[in-house]
């Protein structure tokens, strides 16, 4: 009645006295404000998407974890990489997830620390995800809407060691200041067990991800800053408080549901079931380790024997029901519920023995890269028994022996196993150390055909759009600042 | 000739009766195509007695006598006499002098003028020209007739959408289709989206819910000056359709039988080979997508594939297993409409039945309407008028795009593989119900059309209302409330194991919206204000119009009993559900005045305020002018030549606004989402220990500085000529428009961490030249010739942006890699993508490590999908009964990306790749030498005919963009009416019988399928073929009888 009347007088009488009728530009679509819980919950999965999805793909095909065989992993595994990435970039990286986390520092570092401290932490993570990567990135002026409209291009070493003149924040003060964060007592509101997709709202558990995130940093620096990674690895050696057990691992849980699922599965097991599968090339290096074993919980036997596909062959792909592709620790066994590790006990066994290697931090390099062995073993599902015979079975394999160099190599080749299914960790490994040893791909193109990629290609809308972003863009065989 | 009485075509009896006293007559004259003439002098033969018709040819006089003779006359033309014996209605048809000169036209608001009067552009469309040509769709049935519109459908599939843009793109992101008005009233013509453009059914644009029998004519508002008075929402000009009416039959009961059958098959595929079949590199492949294996005449060993173990492998040619994809398409279409009644007392009803099967398997469209309507004249003074139409449109189509759907599979179609035998033996599933194909992880193009389907079901009321008082001889107030209210049932399945969705998905959606419209206009006339020779009138009028809109989306993922597509079969409800619902206000006031000086001289002068709810209540009211005048040179200057007959010159100048999308005015949070079409999340996550919700601020920031309208600023100037008598006529017109304050989400830089904020800036314009051109070469009372031509040529440019912004894509979806753009400098909606770097003299640059192209440079121009011109010729021959019309279009230029095509050539399908295939190929283009001189060479490295092809067969290379320049017979249809002798025993009054064609002839010179395409609709995005259907050709035969 009251609609019939507003509709009765706006006939008769005209607008004036009719405000109300044209009140009507309220949405009833969407929230105008929402707890930092259901934010909490986006960027962590954010962080994980990102990390898993395309830029996985990409940087596994290149690193020969897989072979493309279709589509856009087929491009990406002959380096025909220009013009992708525009959803990684504008949709998992910036939008979504950097954007919600600037979004719980600006509204909770006062009332709920907590909240801007996990912030802080996944923001150091992703943002570092994005300069190895890339290279120079916005940084100090992202994610922050109109504030700044064109974000600057920081420079890597800028973002890595921090620059006062140019206002940046180092990755190191940002987990800093994250951990300070999470030290405060009092909380508003506290993440807890339905929105720390992680740690249940155990924060001293993400004090131990805040210290392992500086020990991944630190090991970024032994070609440019050994000064400045060989102190921040002792520091956090000292307190303790890092990951050093496979539960502590930080990792993203995703569900078995449609819509739910980890994008390593929904894009291999169920969206783009034919576009790649095992790269002949990681099946050579593990079966020269005698490794297949462990291969195998990473990699499907449809046939009972691997069917792997040679990165960048034009010859005839093997039927999908033959291929070797991701297994369940990748995939998980319900359909999409593995998590995405992203800080692992494995990994800080690697990048220990190494700092003790290169860096003389305290400890044996060989007990770290034993340990860094079987924590991976562990950690994919291997059994006791396969663990010792391997061991047994292959002194040389898992002993560090010869040179630094050989050392060195043995443990980045190790890392480079256990972290098949993370190719963006591998490949920062591969830039920054030359290990292992990878053949171009056949049929390569690209920027340079003859150069594994140093970096990806600066996507399309943010060349389009930002004038600070660096035109014409770096090619990909311009090496990072960290690189070797 | 000059005396003949032809003209009285509809004489009633001549009886006479003795009655010798003076009584009151009334009557209507219509010109030959029975609509209304106003102003015609009516006079009582030898005496001073005398009236003249109103606007709806509507006239009343005394006589002396039934002896008395009425003489019916005007400038236009030509004079009748009637006697009038014992009628009491006297319905007359007149001739116009020669040719169609008095035009009478519906304009803006149902407002009825006479085309001389008009000073700006508009087209009109009679019945005959619309009806029986076999479209279904009226936007359709437009195409090559009306100058200044661009019309493209989707494809032939039943029910695909067609998109029309009048006088180019205006807005960068607003609503570019015409407003549609029947009757008055504004409809939707709105392309309601289930799923993503690139993948889904190709669902209709709303206008198709109108039955093509019942129009009586279409009107084509060009300009904003034409649309003015309709405000915003017609700022993309207008299509006014005036339906059929009773009363034309001045008393009697006409009843009309109309019944049409027509066959469709598809058209405009590319040419394929059958010497070679599946495999790649010369070997034999059961596995392979592609038609790279070995000869089908060769001889079979190991190393080519075709004896594996010892057997020798089935490989032989089956040639039509594309083409036998695509069936032959039925159209029947039945109506039935009674007409009853006189001028002043009328009834009409019609109801139409519309079955289309198309040229898909499991595609049809099915349409019901009815309407009745009665208008009534009480007291001489006050008129009431209403019509209501139900309508029921189901359409059942199948889903299309790249890669997992029927039409994606079937673009290039491994020339061996016995596609047909899926669907005779139905094996396209296997028992389970999963899909079954040779090729695993590929969906069997069967499955796809038959188990993964789109069903929507539509009902639609549309209503009128009218009332209109005279309250005195020259002041008239009217009332008028319309109401266009659907609702839209749409469900979609996935099948399990479908490659798209392997778990099954259920979609169940539904569209409703509803429009109401109210508009009060009180309208006075002065003939000899100041000066005998002035005529002037004016209206006023308020508007009120509301729109709503609704959609409730649900979608189950996780299908666990297969072939059970009840959403309680789903293990997942809340991927993608969501519930949107928009409501609109608007409130118009507006005037106009129109002053005919001498009947030679024209202004007329208009404004229009607006007040929305969807702008800041600062910037919410807003205010647009139009002023245009004409000038009929020849009669002001009393030129009377044999050669010139008429001349008129207009010029006119108007604005236009338009107001936003309802709720960008503040920020807001949405559900999370992540991913795309290869991997996708989306909350609430669904754990064990329950559900949790993630949000995110939009991308989206709302305006910081109050938004305002956008604004279009149109100048035009016209020149209509007639020449011989009218023989021959001209309308020229020559536009220029200015869009400003564009309302749109400009992009930001994504490392922002938003994607766009919604702002008034950027600037566009449209240039163009309309033409049409009238010729009755022939005109005897036995043979009549009349031909008529449109040209269109229409420049569209994006000036600016906003600063630092030189493109962004238009909202929609894309493919990463082929993004329809909004570029500064180029027309509206270029494709941006990947395009291979060239040498200094513009030649293509080869990898001289591999003989291909160097990759490509991203973000470059690949397609402008606007054409250079267009033009339309229609030839109409009338031989005593017989009358042949046709019509030809032509568009020259414009530009579309095929993936399609692509497919044909990577794959080895096309006809040209088994040209010589054993032979080497260079492509070309030039190498670098020496490398990082900047000096190139002819290249000169040898590649196989596979990569070759394979490098021509990108996707969304360069190779695959196609000049869509056409050349098409687009109707022909032939008719004859029985002659009345012959039938009047049966009591029925005509007899007309006629067969057609539709698109029966296209010739593309540059383009190896028909390019006359658009995967995505109507909408903003154009130039696009992303493996949807292909055209239809129609060809069938319809019967009229009139009783």
């Amino acid at each position: 009645m009251k609609k019939v009347s507003i509709i009765i007088c706006a006939l008769a009488l005209g607008f004036t006295s009719c405000k109300k009728f044209l009140d009507v530009n309220t949405t009833p679509n969407n929230p105008t404000s929402v707890p930092p819980s259901t934010l909490l919950t986006t960027t962590t999965t954010g962080m994980a998407f990102a990390n898993a999805n395309d830029l996985n793909r990409a940087t596994s095909a290149i690193m020969q974890h897989i072979a493309g065989v279709a589509n856009q992993t087929a491009a990406y595994d002959v380096y025909a990489l220009d013009g992708a990435f525009d959803n990684q970039w504008n949709g998992e990286i910036y939008g979504t997830t950097l954007q919600n986390l600037q979004v719980l520092i600006d509204q909770y570092s006062n009332s709920s620390p907590a909240y801007s401290g996990i912030a802080k932490i996944e923001m150091a993570y992703v943002y570092s995800m994005a300069a190895d990567i890339w290279g120079d990135v916005p940084y100090s002026q992202a994610a922050q809407g109109l504030k700044y409209e064109n974000p600057r291009f920081d420079k890597v070493q800028d973002i890595y060691q921090g620059n006062a003149t140019l206002n940046i924040t180092s990755l190191f003060d940002l987990v800093k200041s994250g951990l300070a964060d999470l030290a405060k007592p009092n909380n508003v509101l506290k993440p807890g067990s339905k929105d720390d997709l992680i740690y249940g709202g155990d924060l001293t558990k993400w004090t131990r991800a805040g210290n392992t995130l500086l020990l991944k940093f630190a090991i970024m620096l032994t070609n440019v800053n050994p000064t400045l990674a060989q102190s921040t690895i002792s520091s956090v050696l000292t307190s303790g408080q890092y990951i050093n057990s496979n539960t502590l691992d930080f990792e993203v849980p995703f569900g078995s549901s449609v819509g739910n699922r980890n994008p390593i599965f929904d894009f291999n097991n169920n969206l783009r079931q034919s576009d790649q599968m095992l790269s002949s090339r990681l099946l050579a290096l593990c079966q020269s380790l005698n490794d297949t074993v462990r291969l195998a919980k990473y990699f499907t036997k449809p046939t009972g024997s691997f069917v792997a596909f040679n990165n960048g062959s034009t010859a005839a792909v093997p039927s999908l029901a033959t291929r070797s592709k991701y297994n369940i620790y990748l995939t998980g066994a319900a359909g999409g519920e593995a998590p995405i590790r992203l800080l692992t006990n494995f990994q800080v066994n690697f990048i220990l023995a190494e700092a003790a290697l290169v860096l003389g931090t305290s400890g044996d390099p060989n007990a770290y890269y034993q340990a860094g062995i079987t924590a991976n073993m562990q950690k994919i599902g291997m059994t006791a028994t396969e663990i010792n015979t391997y061991f047994t079975n292959n002194p040389t394999v898992v002993t560090l022996s010869g040179t630094t160099q050989q050392k060195l190599q043995q443990i980045i080749t190790q890392k480079y196993i256990a972290w098949i299914g993370n190719g963006i960790e591998a490949f920062d490994d591969y830039r920054r150390t030359g290990y292992p040893v990878l053949a171009l791909p056949l049929n390569a193109v690209g920027d340079n055909p003859n150069v594994v990629p140093t970096r990806l290609p600066y996507t399309p809308n943010e060349l389009a759009r930002n004038p600070n972003a660096p035109n014409p863009r770096p090619k990909t065989d311009v090496k990072l600042w960290w690189a070797k | 000739m000059r005396r003949h009485i032809f003209c009285l075509a509809a004489m009633l009896c001549f009886a006479l009766a003795a009655a010798a006293q003076s009584r009151s007559i009334t009557g209507k004259v219509t010109d030959k195509n029975g609509a209304p003439l106003p102003a015609i002098s009516v006079t009582v033969k030898n005496s001073t007695t005398g009236t003249a018709t109103d606007k709806d040819g509507l006239f009343k006089i005394t006589v002396p006598s039934p002896a008395s003779i009425l003489v019916f006359s005007s400038a236009e033309t030509e004079t009748a006499e009637v006697s009038v014996g014992s009628q009491t209605f006297i319905a007359v048809k007149l001739n116009s002098k020669s040719g169609n000169l008095q035009e009478v036209v519906v304009t803006a608001l149902g407002i009825v003028r006479d085309k001389r009067s008009l000073s700006y552009a508009t087209q009109n469309l009679k019945a005959e020209q619309i009806a029986d040509k076999g479209s279904v769709n009226l936007v359709g049935a437009l195409e090559g007739k009306v100058a200044g519109v661009n019309i493209t459908g989707a494809s032939g599939a039943a029910g695909a959408s067609t998109n029309i843009n009048i006088r180019g793109i205006t807005s960068f992101n607003g609503n570019n289709q015409p407003l549609f008005v029947i009757d008055g009233i504004p409809i939707s013509n709105d392309v309601d989206r289930t799923s993503n453009t690139l993948f889904d059914n190709q669902p209709a644009n709303r206008a198709i819910d109108i039955d093509v029998n019942n129009i009586e004519s279409v009107n084509i508002l060009k300009g904003p000056a034409a649309s003015v008075l309709y405000g915003s929402r017609a700022a993309a000009g207008a299509i006014i359709i005036t339906t059929k009416k009773g009363g034309k039959a001045g008393g009697r009961t006409e009843i009309i039988l109309n019944s049409s059958y027509g066959q469709q098959t598809f058209s405009g595929l590319p040419k394929v080979q059958n010497e070679y079949g599946q495999g790649l590199g010369g070997v034999y492949n059961p596995q392979s997508t592609s038609s790279w294996g070995p000869r089908f005449d060769a001889t079979p060993t190991v190393a080519n594939g075709l004896i594996v173990g010892g057997v020798t492998q089935n490989y032989k040619a089956y040639p039509n297993n594309i083409s036998d994809f695509f069936e032959t398409g039925t159209l029947i279409d039945n109506n039935l409409t009674i007409n009853s009644g006189d001028a002043k007392q009328n009834f009409t009803f019609s109801a139409g039945y519309t079955k289309n099967k198309g040229i898909l398997p499991n595609n049809d469209l099915n349409r019901a309407t009815i309407k009745i309507g009665a208008n009534t004249v009480l007291r001489d003074k006050i008129t009431v008028g209403g019509s209501a139409s139900i309508i029921n449109t189901l359409q059942n189509g199948i889903v299309g795009g790249n890669g997992a759907s029927a039409l994606g599979v079937l673009a290039g179609l491994a020339r061996s593989i016995d596609l047909t035998s899926y669907k005779t033996n139905g094996t396209y599933k296997n028992a389970d119900g999963s899909n079954n194909f040779l090729i695993s992880g590929v969906e069997n193009p069967y499955f796809g059309a038959y188990e993964n389907t789109t069903k929507s079901n539509l009902y639609r009321f549309i209503g009128t209302l009218n009332v209109g008082y005279d309250i005195t001889k020259w002041l008239n107030i009217a009332y008028r409330l319309g109401g266009d209210i659907y609702t839209d049932r749409r469900k979609q399945v996935y099948a399990i194991t479908s490659i798209r969705n392997p778990g099954g998905q259920i979609i169940e959606n539904t569209v409703s919206r509803s429009e109401i419209n109210g508009d009060l206009m009180i309208t006075a006339k002065k003939n000899g204000l100041f000066t005998k020779r002035l005529n002037a009138t004016a209206t006023l009028g308020q508007n009120i119009n509301q729109r709503k809109f609704q959609s409730v989306f649900l979608q189950g993922d996780g299908l666990t009993i297969p072939g059970y597509y009840n959403i309680n079969n789903a293990t997942t409800l809340t991927n993608g559900s969501f519930e949107t619902t928009t409501n609109r206000r608007l409130l118009g006031f507006y005037g106009q005045f129109s002053f005919a000086y001498s009947n030679y001289l024209f202004l007329e002068l208009t404004g229009r305020a607006d007040e929305s709810s969807t702008l800041p209540p600062s910037k919410s009211t807003y205010f647009y002018p139009s002023v245009s005048s004409g000038f009929v040179f020849t009669d002001a200057l009393k030129i009377k030549s044999n050669v010139l007959s008429y001349g008129k010159i207009r010029a006119s100048y108007a604005k236009v606004g338009r107001d936003a999308d309802p709720y960008l005015l503040t920020n807001v949070f949405v559900p999370a989402a992540f991913g795309n079409n290869v991997a996708a999340y989306s909350f609430p996550l669904i754990l064990v220990t329950g559900s949790i919700p993630g949000f995110s601020t939009s991308s989206r920031i709302a305006p910081v500085e109050p938004l305002s309208p956008e604004f279009t600023t149109s100048k035009e100037v016209g020149v209509n000529l007639s020449f011989f008598k009218n023989r021959l006529s001209v309308d020229l017109a020559y536009f220029d428009q200015d869009s400003r304050d564009q309302i749109i989400n400009v992009a930001l830089a994504p490392s922002t961490g938003f994607g766009s904020k919604t702002t008034n800036i950027g600037e566009m314009t449209n240039k163009g030249v309309e033409l049409t051109l009238n010729l009755a070469p022939v005109s005897t009372r036995d043979f009549k010739w009349d031909i008529s031509y449109n040209y269109t040529r229409i420049r569209n440019k994006v000036i600016s942006i906003s600063p630092g912004i030189t493109s962004f894509s238009i909202t929609g979806n894309a493919f990463t890699g082929s993004i329809p753009s909004i570029k500064v400098g180029e027309p509206y909606g270029v494709i941006l993508g990947g395009v291979i770097p060239r040498s200094p003299n513009g030649q293509r640059i080869i990898n001289p490590a591999t003989g291909v192209y160097q990759p490509t440079v991203a973000g470059q121009v690949l397609a402008n999908p606007n054409p250079d011109y267009s033009m339309g010729i229609t030839n109409n021959f009338t031989y005593k009964r017989i009358n042949l019309n046709f019509t030809f279009d032509f568009t020259k230029g414009g530009q579309v990306l095929s993936f399609t095509s692509g497919l044909y050539k990577s794959r080895g399908v096309w006809y040209k790749t088994a040209e010589d295939r054993e032979s080497p190929r260079i492509l070309e283009g030039v190498i670098e030498f020496p490398a990082g001189s900047g000096k190139y060479i002819p290249n000169n490295i040898q590649i196989p005919a596979q990569t070759y092809w394979q490098t021509l067969g990108g996707l969304q290379s360069e190779f695959n963009v196609y000049d869509a320049t056409v050349l098409r017979l687009r109707e022909l249809s032939l008719g004859y009416d029985v002659p009345s002798e012959v039938i009047s025993k049966l009591k029925i009054n005509a007899i007309r019988f006629s067969i057609y064609g539709r698109n029966l002839f296209y010739k593309a010179p540059n383009a190896i399928f028909d390019p006359e395409v658009n995967t995505q609709g109507a909408g903003n995005i154009r130039g696009l073929e992303l493996q949807s259907a292909p055209n239809a050709r129609t060809i069938g035969a319809n019967l009229k009888i009139t009783f």
